[in-house]
């Protein structure tokens, strides 16, 4: 049993971790209600598994792997409710876009534009570019080759790339 | 470090931009940009790609996070931010939500106008958009307040508690909202002192308060006898800051404290029923 102040201690590691933990979990659901819903099973899934983590390397390392998981297993469980069959959601190697991202509404013209990218794109360039982490953490976390990483991290920089004469267009 | 021969350029790029290729793989890249303009400029490309993404991302930090995520996180099973969702701090929600009642305000104004004339229709149509971006404005500015103030060791209040009685007289007619100074010892904070602010070009009341354990809460409040009276608690989370607001008697009340803190609704009640 894990003693209750290190508990606590997890616990309060957890919330300071929230405003990222989402972050990461709009760009896999790409809507604000699937990531809250995505953030929660993610933190109960974490307090539960707790005594598990044994405080090496990041802690958000850690959570993003659990998250995504359970992103994947949701979107399975989606698509055989939708009667198309199970599928191999961590073999999916085609893009598309997300019905749900187009009916997301959001005041920053920038999020929504962000989170209108290819579906994949926007985790990878938030872990590597954004968040720091490294080639191989991200693969790890995403569960993707490195060599997928690369490619999805080249061409998330050149669509932002397009998207700031689009920003700035909109905005004039 | 990853071996990118054989991938696109701007795959290899964009290695390169990350510290990801190997020392002879740098070189080659390094003596390709400098001689082959066309590799330079998508290398620009990427880099300016890499920055505009950085500040989108950073936006998606001020988004407010459910408090009964929080709460439950804190203390544990026993509360369900499935039902206990809040959003209100959203101001793309808030744009979603109030639009179409302001739309809607204003197609029945105008329908009005046939009777009571177009032109007090549309001082008003003219007249509730700024509304509901005074109500938005103003606990944008307290929470701003409330991280700098915070933090001041010195000079966390104008005065100090130890003169109440002038706080009360003083800032109830600055602010033109009578008060009495709610006593929350029961809830664990003890009061500090006062400020005057200015939010949203308004006078606004300011009362300090500390925990035990040093974490600072403020409860603020201003004049408003245009917005909706309710009695309802509404709680948001902004960054590291938690906010319960509410209406009552004229004015617009707003709790603002550390976002971690689970007691905020408690306390903001506490305050409701005695200021």
């Amino acid at each position: 049993m894990r003693p209750a102040a290190e508990t606590k201690d997890f616990r309060r590691d957890l919330v300071s971790l929230l405003p990222k933990l989402r972050r990461f979990a709009m760009t896999l659901t790409r809507n604000a209600n699937d990531a809250d819903d995505l953030v929660q099973e993610a933190c109960e899934r974490a307090i539960t598994r707790s005594h598990l983590w044994n405080g090496e390397g990041r802690l958000e390392s850690w959570i993003y792997a659990m998250t995504r998981n359970l992103w994947v297993d949701e979107i399975r469980k989606r698509k055989v409710r939708a009667g198309s069959g199970t599928v191999d959601a961590l073999g999916q190697d085609e893009l598309s876009i997300a019905p749900s991202a187009e009916k997301a509404v959001y005041a920053n013209q920038l999020q929504k534009m962000i989170l209108s990218m290819p579906e994949g794109l926007a985790s990878v360039f938030l872990l590597v570019n954004v968040e720091g982490h490294s080639y191989r953490e991200t693969a790890d976390i995403l569960g993707i080759p490195i060599g997928t990483v690369m490619s999805r991290l080249s061409t998330a920089r050149l669509r932002l790339a397009a998207l700031i004469s689009e920003n700035t267009e909109r905005r004039a | 470090m990853q071996q990118t021969k054989g991938h696109a350029l701007e795959v290899r790029l964009s290695a390169y931009i990350d510290g990801e290729v190997g020392e002879a793989e740098r070189t080659e890249l390094e003596a390709l940009l400098a001689r082959d303009e066309d590799a330079k400029a998508l290398f620009e490309k990427l880099k300016a790609g890499s920055r505009f993404g950085d500040t989108a991302f950073e936006d998606f930090l001020h988004d407010p996070v459910p408090l009964a995520l929080v709460r439950q996180i804190k203390q544990g099973p026993g509360v369900s931010p499935k039902t206990e969702r809040v959003t209100a701090t959203a101001a793309s929600v808030r744009n979603v939500r109030i639009w179409p009642r302001v739309l809607a305000a204003s197609v029945a104004l105008v329908l009005l106008g046939g009777s009571a004339g177009f032109i007090i229709g549309a001082a008003n149509n003219v007249g509730e958009p700024a509304q509901v971006a005074a109500a938005r404005g103003w606990l944008d500015d307290i929470a701003d307040y409330h991280r700098v103030y915070s933090r001041q060791k010195e000079h966390l209040v104008e005065v100090p508690a130890s003169e109440a009685p002038k706080i009360e007289t003083w800032l109830a007619s600055s602010v033109g909202v009578p008060f009495k100074i709610p006593q929350l010892g029961g809830k664990g904070l003890t009061f500090e002192g006062a400020r005057l602010l200015v939010a949203n070009g308004k006078p606004v009341a300011q009362l300090v308060y500390r925990s035990a354990e040093g974490e600072i809460f403020a409860i603020c409040f201003l004049k408003n006898t245009t917005g909706p009276q309710s009695d309802n608690f509404d709680e948001s989370i902004r960054d590291d800051l938690g906010m319960v607001s509410w209406q009552r008697g004229g004015a617009s009340f707003v709790l603002v404290g550390p976002s971690a803190h689970v007691g905020m609704q408690d306390i903001a009640e506490a305050a409701a029923a005695t200021i």
